[in-house]
């Protein structure tokens, strides 16, 4: 097949483009394809979406008050600089810090971004990450304890019940005996 | 180990057609998105951020090599050559933003290719775990395993709303992203690749082509991954991926027998026209070699085609493209150049089964 634009070179991408509700199908060499679709190439990190994405939730809020967009715009995080507006233009943050800074805000491009979700509820770095994985071991061992009441094995539930309440007591001593594992 | 030893050889670890499934799952792949308190991030630090956290992130890492049982070379991307990038991207063991970026970073890499640490690509810390087959378990497992070593070590950047805080909004929360890429001929010739990846995008998860740039899915492979990262556990972002995963299999099985029992001969006739091609042609574009490339693959897999190693696919997408062609040539090669360099390299792999097949017979 050979382009269907210079009609010289062999196609070699194929660009899908959706016109009124149908797809077509174009078929272009890569000289053609990059004058004639500058975006395809980055088409793998996807950023065009993203940015539109925030650039559409933007707009919405645009919708408000002139003063109230003026405001939003003019938080700054004070580590790296950067503004709201320029995290929104950029589709990324400048530091870690950006999140406190932002964090009123944040929740809204998040739900978005994530099928709603805006808490993280995953693992957790050091100190945390073992308080987390404790918990987690606690709940655990609580379902066993059910099941064990549930078939009567009353002897295997007061074992459970005493390797929760030795977790619980880690817990509540708090940071020092984090040397679990 | 120098940065030649993971030039040289275009099979790394992960293309070697083995682990679960592996006729349809090429391979499994974890990355996990970290950065340091203290630092800005990679789009507004400074060189001199970039070098204390190269520093720091690399010298961490290589200690934890005994605990680890691992061995790991690092690379400055400044010291490594234009054309070496472009082949370690190629390989997938460093991405395009690292192997461009003007500041310092540094990539990790385990002998067996299997784990590679990017340094100041679009986060300070990119861990990623690349498996052969459907091994979404094992790579997590790796994965995690790195990121406790170097969570002992150093400051994480965390928040108990957001979890994870990474450059990028998508990928706040866990930082994970799990994927695995997906050899689907007979789901594309049959049409329904549309339909599956309209079902999947609703279920949090992205199907995209994983080689060439179009939006086509050069030689049929497709990568899946989750899309959502924040209030998902790592545990459920696994395992709705692995069940995915599972009904695309079958799902492509299914569409195997179909085309077998209704079509049989015409489906034969194409993939031994593919691999003629494959054995004969003088030029050879990319997506022509990856259309043949993927057929030969499907009839090995289907046992219509015998005698050609499994792992031709893997292998040979890699070193067919740009960058690999040209390391091999010893030179730089224009487009034209490099479609009879292809067409060249993919006759004498061929023939090389070929050779092992009937010993002492030479045909050209
Ligand atoms: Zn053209
Ligand atoms: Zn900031």
């Amino acid at each position: 097949m050979i382009c269907e634009n210079c009609k010289q070179r062999p196609a070699k991408v194929t660009v899908t483009q959706v016109h009124n509700g149908e797809h077509f199908e174009r078929h272009y060499c890569e000289v053609c394809a990059n004058s004639l679709h500058p975006f395809y190439v980055e088409y793998k990190q996807d950023p065009l979406s993203l940015h539109q994405l925030l650039s559409n939730w933007f707009s919405q809020t645009e919708q408000q008050p002139m003063q109230h967009k003026q405001q939003k715009n003019m938080i700054v995080c004070d580590e790296c600089g950067w503004s709201i507006q320029r995290f929104l233009d950029e589709g990324k943050f400048g530091c870690a810090n950006c999140y406190n800074s932002f964090r009123p805000q944040l929740p809204n491009v998040f739900k978005r971004l994530h099928n709603g979700n805006t808490k993280h509820i995953g693992k957790a770095p050091g100190a945390l990450g073992e308080k987390i994985a404790i918990k987690k071991r606690i709940e655990a061992i609580r379902s066993q304890m059910k099941d064990a009441i549930d078939t009567e094995s009353f002897e295997e539930a007061a074992k459970l019940r005493d390797e929760a309440r030795d977790l619980e007591n880690q817990l509540s001593t708090g940071g020092d005996q984090t040397d679990v594992n | 180990m120098s940065i030649e030893h993971f030039l040289d050889n275009s099979i790394s670890s992960w293309m070697a057609g083995e682990g679960k499934h592996s006729d349809i799952v090429m391979s499994t792949r974890i990355r996990l998105a970290r950065n340091l308190n203290g630092y800005r991030f990679p789009l507004a630090f400074t060189e001199d951020e970039a070098h204390k956290i190269d520093q720091s992130v690399s010298a961490t890492l290589l200690d934890a090599s005994d605990e680890l049982h691992m061995q790991f070379s690092s690379f400055h991307i400044k010291d490594v050559s234009e054309l070496s990038r472009q082949v370690l991207v190629e390989k997938h063991l460093i991405s395009p933003k690292l192997a461009n970026s003007p500041m310092t970073g540094s990539v990790l890499l385990s002998n067996d290719e299997s784990v590679s640490v990017m340094v100041n690509e679009e986060d300070h810390i990119r861990i990623q775990c690349l498996f052969s087959g459907l091994q979404i378990q094992e790579a997590y497992a790796q994965a995690d395993e790195l990121d406790r070593v170097l969570d002992k070590e150093l400051p994480y950047a965390f928040d108990e709303q957001f979890g994870y805080l990474t450059s990028c909004p998508t990928n706040t929360g866990t930082g994970l992203r799990a994927s695995v890429m997906m050899h689907l001929p007979a789901l594309t010739m049959t049409k329904q690749m549309n339909r599956i990846v309209t079902i999947i995008s609703r279920l949090g998860m992205v199907v995209r082509g994983i080689y060439g740039e179009g939006s086509e899915a050069l030689g049929n492979v497709y990568q899946v991954s989750n899309q959502t990262t924040l209030g998902k556990s790592e545990e459920d972002i696994l395992a709705d991926l692995q069940s995915i995963t599972e009904q695309i299999i079958q799902k492509e099985r299914e569409a195997r027998d179909a085309l077998l029992k209704h079509s049989a001969n015409t489906l034969e006739d194409r993939l031994y026209r593919s691999l003629g091609t494959l054995s004969f042609a003088r030029i050879m574009a990319t997506d022509e070699a990856a259309r043949c490339l993927s057929d030969v693959r499907l009839g090995i897999d289907m046992g219509l085609i015998e005698d050609v190693d499994m792992s031709i696919l893997n292998e040979c997408m890699v070193f067919m493209q740009p960058g690999f062609l040209q390391k091999y040539a010893g030179t730089s090669l224009n487009t034209s150049e490099r479609d009879m360099f292809r067409a060249k390299l993919l006759r004498e792999r061929l023939q090389k089964e070929e050779k092992q097949k009937t010993k002492g017979e030479e045909s050209e």
